[in-house]
């Protein structure tokens, strides 16, 4: 079915809200799946292998910060989906890349690190360089890279699927760079065996976003009803005293 | 034409204007004070309308004898076309409900985009009169319904059929024939996406203007009907109305707690309108010359402000109280500057210490009705860019500064005190309507909405002065990695620091919080008059009330529809 973005916004700040995101996260975590579903980055794709695990993150611990020094830092998770957590990490990073020149953060334990794309575009907006690079799949690894300039709107996005070996040691890992510095750009190496190159330009998203705007977005029946049926856990029952709560005749 | 930048200047820095203080202005029983004014957004649609000299038509008009069927208007305005698509539908008394959550309605009316062909009509006859229970898709801006005034609608039908008019007395006390009870925009049910409005449709590019055009349609059509059903019950009798108190007809609107939150949850949305009208305030104080004929202008705005609060009815005591204040305000107003006043600030200051603040903010409102040329340029900058941004470089000293300088007044509240906590905000399963509710209730506790603005500062602030003990020289990257909790309210004291006003200041979870003084604000914002409420948490109110009619588009325009009063009238029963 067709929905407005702001339907689909205000169904997932309830669905995270309901299962336990709190004020301000449950904000950023709907910002991240519309903007990667805004910009044709499928972020309902994304969502939909997110939301079985998304009421489990409550009970892991918050990410804690495992060493850092002056450019650097390594954070982990805890196994926490990007869409509660990694949007301080790439704080991070800018504030360091801004005393610093540039930075590097390193994330572990972190899952559905498409959603980092909607925190580096805010780094690109605030005048700060950003690029990421993940990798992905436990059998089949696929590698992830996303930039984007100081000052631009847009992030670049890369994928391909990889002929490497599976690599326990790093799974779910993220590695972010800022710079105030060096403008960064990325993008995968098609000479390392990589095969189902997708490469989406700074240009290419932007255009994406226009048939959002215009027409809004194509969701599936199923998700949608899946995302309002969580969503109702913020509503409270009804009974005659709330009625009188509602002022009205 | 002014610009970005002379605003800017204006608003801050060596040449900026004398701007009232944050702590006056963003007082929540002020903001609960405020009128209509020429920077309302019902004006500054009417002035573009008119000034644009908008072309609507019926295009569609099959209503039977009874006023049942279906309309539409087409409107040609400068950037685009556009469908007033209207069906009007039997309701019997019992059915009809102005709550939210009624299901059937008079009156259901869409905005559309382009023209509108027999298929697209049928899919929305299928969808518009189920309002939330149905589906639009993105051509559709706008989505509103309305109950008819019953008392009021028969009476003035009948009055028409006899060949009378109705009588303005009687209009002052109810002034409208259909009450709205609901207007949805900005992409809910499937429609446009404000973001798809504001980009691509200069015509409806400012806030709230798709809805306030709708509510100025509804009015223009519930005239056209209570006419046609005349007619047709009486062809050999039947009078139209006269223009003088066709236009004195407004909108009725019925407005709930569902606006209390959207003002706590769109603080850029809401600073920029505030700052754009103490903005305005400034440059009269600053800038309003003041001679024979604006002294004799003001007084004949103090009058027609006495009048119409005069012709204010309702049974709210609280509200009739305040009105009266007003009236012994606007009577010291006059007589104070009976002997001349010296300039706008000298009687400013006199309004603060003499009148109540309804009394003040009227005097506001009068001040900008003066100076249109100071004024109504600036009725293009009510946008706002809503994003709430982290500035995650900001030392956490100064973040602290921040806190304790802007937010002041929350940290002025002891929130362990009784009943500073008591209140909470909740969204009811009955189409999520929202509901205040007490602690004591668990559920609703437990599922309350973030709208504790001071009380989330003053966690946050703890939270930071504990932290700040180990980490002193940090920044808000590295707190907000420490506690991911504070996010929200971080990025929100930040942004609203960058702002002139920031937040409304006040508890909205203390025990005796008035949710009507924030329904009050939105509404001086739209427009509206003649304040009715009718508990603490839903109010009736007048829309367009004096406006110019469709058929005046074209005729000269003087924009002089401020405090409308009642028409004398001659051998009307």
């Amino acid at each position: 079915m067709k929905i407005s973005m702001n339907e689909l916004s205000a169904a997932l700040r309830r669905c995270f809200e309901a299962t336990g995101y709190f004020v301000g996260n449950y904000e950023d975590a709907a910002n991240m799946i519309l903007w990667l579903e805004k910009h044709g980055l499928k972020g309902l794709d994304e969502l939909t292998r997110a939301l079985p695990f998304i009421n489990t993150d409550s009970d892991k611990p918050l990410s804690s910060v495992v060493y850092e020094d002056k450019t650097s830092a390594i954070i982990d998770s805890h196994g926490r989906s990007a869409l509660n957590c990694i949007a301080a990490s790439v704080d991070l990073a800018h504030a360091k890349a801004l005393e610093n020149g540039i930075a590097t953060v390193t994330v572990h334990n972190c899952h559905n690190r498409k959603f980092i794309l909607k925190a580096l575009t805010d780094c690109g907006r605030r005048g700060i360089s950003a690029a990421a690079y993940w990798q992905n799949g436990s059998h089949v690894i696929t590698e992830h890279t996303a930039a984007i300039k100081a000052g631009d709107r847009y992030p670049s996005y890369s994928e391909a699927t990889t002929a490497l070996e599976v690599n326990d040691l790093d799974a779910q890992a993220l590695t972010i760079i800022c710079s105030s510095r060096v403008d960064l750009t990325s993008s995968l190496q098609h000479s390392r065996g990589n095969s189902n190159t997708l490469d989406v330009s700074a240009e290419k998203v932007a255009s994406n976003k226009e048939e959002a705007v215009a027409n809004g977005i194509n969701i599936d029946d199923e998700l949608w009803g899946e995302i309002n049926r969580l969503g109702t856990g913020i509503l409270v029952s009804s009974s005659e005293q709330s009625r009188l709560g509602a002022g009205g005749r | 034409m002014t610009t970005p930048a002379a605003i800017l200047t204006s608003l801050r820095g060596d040449n900026a204007l004398p701007l009232r203080p944050a702590n006056q202005v963003m007082d929540l029983e002020r903001l609960g004070s405020l009128h209509q004014s020429r920077l309302s957004f019902m004006r500054t649609l009417v002035r573009r309308i008119m000034k644009e000299r908008w072309q609507i038509t019926p295009a569609v008009f099959q209503l039977d004898k009874d006023g049942y069927g279906t309309v539409i208007y087409k409107i040609n305005a400068p950037h685009g076309v556009f469908s007033f698509v209207l069906f009007s539908d039997y309701l019997s008394s019992e059915e009809r409900n102005d709550r939210v959550i009624a299901t059937k309605w008079d009156l259901t009316m869409a905005l559309v985009e382009g023209e509108v062909d027999d298929v697209y009509l049928e899919k929305l006859r299928q969808n518009v009169p189920k309002q939330e229970a149905g589906r639009v898709d993105s051509r559709v801006f706008v989505l509103s319904r309305a109950n008819r005034s019953a008392r009021n609608f028969d009476y003035v039908v009948e009055q028409l059929a006899q060949g009378k008019q109705p009588d303005a007395e009687r209009i002052a006390k109810v002034g409208y024939l259909y009450r709205t009870t609901a207007v949805y925009g900005s992409g809910k049910l499937g429609m446009a996406d404000w973001e798809k409005v504001r980009s691509k449709f200069p015509d409806f590019a400012r806030p709230f203007a798709g809805e306030m055009f709708v509510c100025l349609m509804l009015r223009n059509f519930s005239l056209l009907q209570a006419e046609h059903i005349a007619k047709h019950k009486s062809p050999e009798n039947f009078a139209p109305f006269e223009p003088e108190i066709k236009r004195y007809f407004g909108i009725g609107n019925s407005t709930g707690l569902g606006m209390a939150p959207y003002l706590v949850n769109h603080p850029l949305l809401i600073n920029q309108w505030v700052e754009m009208r103490e903005l305005a305030l400034a440059r009269v104080r600053a800038l309003g010359h003041i001679d024979d004929s604006i002294k004799q202008e003001f007084n004949c705005l103090i009058d027609r402000s006495y009048i119409h609060t005069a012709e204010t009815e309702t049974e709210d005591e609280w509200q009739t109280d305040n009105n009266q204040k007003v009236l012994q305000d606007l009577t010291s107003l006059k007589q104070h500057t009976n002997n001349g006043f010296s300039g706008w600030d000298e009687l400013l200051q006199w309004s603060e210490t003499n009148c109540s603040l309804q009394g003040q903010e009227m005097l506001v409102s009068i001040m900008l009705e003066l100076y249109p040329e100071l004024v109504d340029e600036l009725e293009e900058f009510h946008n706002a860019d809503e994003v709430l941004e982290l500035d995650p470089l900001m030392p956490l000293q100064v973040l602290k500064q921040v806190i304790e300088s802007r937010y002041d007044w929350a940290l002025a509240i002891d929130f362990t005190a009784e009943g500073t906590r008591e209140t909470c905000w909740y969204r009811s399963e009955e189409k999520m309507e929202p509901r205040l509710g007490s602690v004591a209730d668990l559920e609703a506790k437990d599922k309350q909405m973030a709208l504790g603005v001071g009380y989330a500062v003053r966690k946050c602030y703890n939270h930071l002065c504990e932290y700040m003990d180990e980490h002193a020289d940090h920044t808000t990257a590295r707190f907000m990695v420490a506690h991911p909790k504070m996010r929200g309210i971080v990025r929100r004291i930040q942004s609203m620091n960058r702002c002139i006003y920031g937040d409304i200041q006040a508890n909205l979870l203390d025990r005796n919080i008035l949710p009507m003084h924030l329904l009050r604000c939105k509404l001086a914002f739209f427009g509206v008059s003649k304040f009715d409420p009718r508990s603490r948490l839903w109010v009736r109110n007048t829309m367009f009330q004096g406006a110019p009619l469709l058929e005046d588009i074209g005729k000269p325009f003087n924009d002089d529809w401020f405090m409308p009063l009642a028409p004398k009238q001659q051998g009307v029963n």
